[in-house]
């Protein structure tokens, strides 16, 4: 082809001619398409529907475990946008951007639409009978679940039909959870997530806490960081330093953000405590005779950080009381990261800041609505059960461990030993392929629900000491699909096939629910009095039941005897560099990548859509000759990925960090195959007191693999060439750029 | 320079064929009589008898009747079978006539009637009924024939109704470039709005 060599640069030149001759010559009034559409009129209108007019219905978040109210925006029939409700305690009528993706999630054409048994479609009775024989040889004990976050009265229902069959085999599982924190708050603070008050904070030191991006509630304690930063706050303006390998949206926003080996969170905390002790915090003895080998000098060592940033950051912490110090996931992931976060914790102790910025949260009246929260253990103890053999029946719902389980501890393989799994599925991902039967799911926007959040926020006054709510969750429109369910009907359906006289009177979970919410209308904030359908409907038009919960109460239970720390590990000669899987605010455990805005939505630090990345230190990166968007392969002891190179300065040089949630194989056509999943290669270690799959304990080697791709990322110059490019743009101050050579 | 040429001339020649198929394909914007295409309804409705003037067998209904959303909505609306019942189930004289019948076989299967869009506009256009209606009928108390007239014509005229304007944006521009004024009591004068944004949102 000598002949025809026209490059991509003439195309596109040549283009831009003819993209304007089109231009003209489209310019018809061709759209005007008389008779072709159809309007469909109501046959009977509801009173309130105007043609053309928005009616907003109040229904709760179900893209993350944070429960944010929202109300959903429906225009004849169907739901378009949401917004938050500005009532709710949790996000006082805001929203993020996962959440907004709840519709992508709703009209997603890559949805399970039928029953499907062994790759066939069936219908529900084939489907529920199938269960029902595959129970019928089984003992109870050998029947599991294996849920996500699961609250409410679906979890009233599932919890009736492990009774029903004799199981106690309930697995919760968040890829993504604070499960090591949870331990730590309950022996620090006596409760397992307490209030945190950043709004009530004159400083807040976080170790990896991502609070405004995917850590716990982001909504909520964004709200409050806007709070923290206002200097017209009594307490004046917060001051903000993160501790962490890598940069997370938290801390680009911090005042200080300090870059530290991983790992030593905890020395850095005791070191912290030994340098504020010189400043002034008075130190029960035998906690400063503990932390008094913590000297800046040997945690500077430990941590890489030099001694006078922590002398700075302790003498800050003294001047500036209350302060506040959180253990995020960098903080959690190790083998020791409990005694890190533990460490953290006594900080909070000895600082005085338990009771003041973080408060006793209060318990949901009845306990068996209170949300069972999801933690890596469980995946590993399902998992033992599994390759035991243990389990004959199984059933997945709202958690993908096929896709998030780390290879090396043979999920896969070992799920092959249950003889028949149902998978409960929204989309046909990795869990739904490994399983017998698929059941569909209808969506959270067709659904009914109540949801108890596990970070019981609440509004300012009196009542906060008591304050639980419960969030309704409601339909938004007619399913899309007829043959799909709610996880509710389905174990309603399957209950009905064991106890049929108990659940005789409801017909569908509206009916169960409307029966359980009118049947307790006196706890649940109405009066004995109340018309059932009047306060049903108050109930639900509101989308949040405000509780009296039961106080709880936190204290400083930490004693000198709790810190122990192992001394921080050295450099692996095979795999120098540490892997930090990291959990971003859009894509958090994978579960919703395949709905297009999540991918389209640059990163908040690194600006790249559409692929994962890994993060590399431009100093590591020059040492080994890598520029960005070299492919670089990624090993561990565990397994490989292939991923682009992005030079990052914000990262600690000995680590590197890759995006989990990316890399799918058969969730759907906008997941699958878009990046590389980091999940699979880390190594199966384990947090030695939880038992938690410790995720930044991965050790890696890194090599190019002589394969280049220009970057598909938001910053940088317009157009300029990415290729080739060594180091990250220089920034020019405003005024000595020259704007007459720009295109 | 010569391939790029080549490659011009090319693309051109793609674009221009892309272009004549496309306009050949694309339907004429009027029929030779100065309407929209004519449109097969599943039911032949009659405006004339619902709207028509007296002298012409009308009942001189007001458009607003049906089409209920036009002062509070971007929408006019189409009314709902309900309401089409609501009349018809006490006038027995036209119970057996074919067209009513097919509308209570609707009715009994509690289906809607597809209608067919007559008056379309783009997708990036967003015309508001409720404007217009609230200015020229509430604001001015216009004859509210004459202000639905503006755009659909004599539609009370019709059976099935036909688009009789271009429904263009220059068409649009047409009148909102016209002075009137803005209500009766006031001597005040405006025109529509002009703005790129006031439609294209």
């Amino acid at each position: 082809m000598t002949e025809n060599d026209f490059n991509r640069r003439d195309f596109l030149k040549v283009l831009g001619w003819g993209g304007t001759a089109v231009a003209l010559s489209g310019c018809g009034n061709t759209s005007i398409q008389d008779g072709k559409e159809v309007i469909t009129p109501y046959v009977t209108l509801p009173d309130y529907v105007i043609p053309g007019i928005a009616n907003y219905f109040n229904t709760t978040c179900a893209q993350c475990g944070a429960g944010c109210n929202i109300k959903g925006r429906v225009r004849e029939g169907r739901v378009l946008k949401a917004e938050g409700n500005q009532h709710s305690p949790v996000n006082r009528g805001k929203m993020c951007g996962l959440g907004q993706t709840g519709v992508q999630n709703h009209y997603n054409p890559d949805r399970v639409t039928q029953p499907m048994l062994a790759g066939k479609t069936v219908t529900w009775e084939q489907a529920l009978g199938a269960i029902n024989d595959k129970l019928d040889s089984v003992k109870g004990e050998q029947v599991a679940f294996l849920t996500g976050d699961i609250s409410g009265h679906s979890r009233v229902l599932l919890d009736n039909y492990l009774d029903a069959l004799g199981s106690k085999n309930h697995f919760s599982y968040e890829a993504a959870s604070p499960a090591v924190l949870r331990a730590a708050n309950k022996k620090a603070y006596g409760v397992e997530m307490p209030r945190y008050r950043i709004d009530k904070a004159k400083m807040v030191v976080s170790f990896g806490a991502d609070f405004l991006g995917a850590w716990i509630t982001p909504v909520h304690f964004a709200q409050q960081y806007a709070q923290f930063r206002k200097g017209s706050r009594p307490e004046g303006r917060g001051v903000l330093v993160q501790f962490e390998p890598k940069m997370t949206l938290t801390g680009a926003n911090a005042d200080r953000w300090v870059a530290l080996r991983p790992g030593s969170e905890g020395v850095m905390a005791l070191g912290l405590i030994n340098a504020a002790a010189g400043y002034g915090l008075k130190l029960p003895s035998d906690i400063a005779a503990v932390v008094r080998e913590y000297t800046p000098e040997r945690v500077s060592l430990d941590t890489g950080v030099p001694f006078e940033q922590i002398n700075k950051v302790a003498k800050l912490l003294v001047e500036r009381s209350p302060s506040l110090v959180l253990a995020g996931d960098a903080a959690e992931g190790y083998v020791h990261g409990m005694q890190n976060a533990v460490a953290i914790a006594m900080l909070n102790q000895v600082l005085g800041n338990v009771g003041k910025t973080i408060e006793a949260p209060a318990s949901v009246p009845f306990p068996q609505l209170a949300p069972a929260v999801g933690n890596r253990a469980s995946l590993v103890e399902f998992n033992k059960g599994l390759a035991a053999g243990k389990y004959k029946v199984v059933f997945t719902y709202g958690t993908n461990p096929v896709f998030s389980a780390p290879a090396a501890l043979q999920f896969q393989n070992n799920l092959k030993q249950a003889d028949f799994k149902v998978a409960f599925a929204h989309y046909m991902d990795e869990t739904a392929q490994a399983a017998d039967l698929v059941l569909p799911l209808a969506s959270a926007m067709e659904d009914w629900a109540t949801v108890v959040p596990e970070y019981t926020a609440a509004p300012e006054g009196s009542h906060a000491g008591t304050y639980v709510h419960m969030s309704f969750r409601q339909p938004m429109m007619e399913k899309l699909y007829p043959d799909t369910r709610g996880i509710g009907d389905i174990l309603l359906a399957l209950l009905k096939q064991h106890q049929p006289d108990d659940y005789k009177d409801f017909d569908d979970f509206y009916s169960y629910l409307h029966s359980a919410v009118v049947k307790n209308k006196v706890a649940l904030g109405g009066k004995a009095s109340d018309d059932d359908d009047e306060f049903w409907n108050a109930t639900v038009g509101k989308g949040i039941v405000p509780l009296s919960g039961r106080a709880n109460r936190v204290s400083a239970r930490l004693t000198a005897a709790d810190l122990r720390l192992p001394p921080v590990s050295g450099p692996d000669s095979a795999y120098p560099l540490r892997l930090v899987p990291a959990v971003s605010a859009s894509m958090r455990d994978g579960r919703n990548a395949n709905e297009p805005w999540l991918q389209e939505s640059p990163d908040p630090l690194t600006t790249v859509v559409w692929d994962s990345w890994v993060e590399i230190n431009p100093q590591t990166a020059a040492k080994m000759g890598i520029k960005e968007g070299d492919i670089i392969e990624i090993a561990s002891r565990s397994g490989s990925i292939k991923t682009q190179a992005y030079l990052f300065p914000g990262i600690h040089p000995d680590v590197i960090s890759v995006p989990v949630g990316y890399g799918h194989h058969g969730m759907g056509r906008y997941a699958d195959g878009t990046g590389a999943n980091v999940y699979s290669m880390l190594d199966p270690v384990f947090e030695e007191k939880t038992g938690e799959l410790a995720l930044n304990e991965t050790n890696v080697r890194i090599a190019k693999s002589g394969e280049r791709v220009v970057m598909v990322k938001d910053e940088g110059a317009v157009g300029g060439s990415q290729a080739g490019r060594a180091k990250i743009a220089v920034q020019w101050p405003i005024d000595k750029v020259d704007y007459s050579k720009e295109v | 320079m010569q391939h790029i040429l080549r490659l011009f001339i090319l693309l051109v020649g793609l674009f221009a064929g892309v272009t004549c198929y496309a306009a050949d394909k694309a339907p004429a914007l009027t029929t030779p009589d100065q309407l929209g295409p004519e449109i097969q309804q599943p039911i032949k409705f009659p405006h004339f008898r619902h709207a028509g003037d007296a002298k012409d067998g009308g009942m001189q209904i007001n458009c607003m009747y049906c089409h209920t959303y036009a002062r509070r909505s971007l929408v006019s609306g189409i009314p709902p079978v309900q309401k089409c019942i609501g009349c018809h189930r006490s006038i027995m004289s036209v119970r057996n006539k074919p067209r009513i019948k097919k509308l209570f076989e609707y009715w009994e299967a509690k289906k809607p009637i597809p209608w067919k869009k007559v008056n379309d506009i783009p997708d990036f256009v967003r015309f508001n009924h409720e404007r217009h209606i609230q200015r020229f009928y509430f604001q001015l108390d216009r004859p509210y024939q004459e202000v639905c007239g503006y755009c659909h014509g004599d539609v009370k005229k019709l059976t099935v109704d036909r688009r009789e304007k271009p429904l263009t944006m220059g068409w649009c521009r047409s009148c909102h470039m016209k002075d009137h004024p803005i209500s009766k009591a006031s001597k005040k004068i405006g025109h529509g709005p002009n703005d790129c944004f006031t439609c294209h949102k």
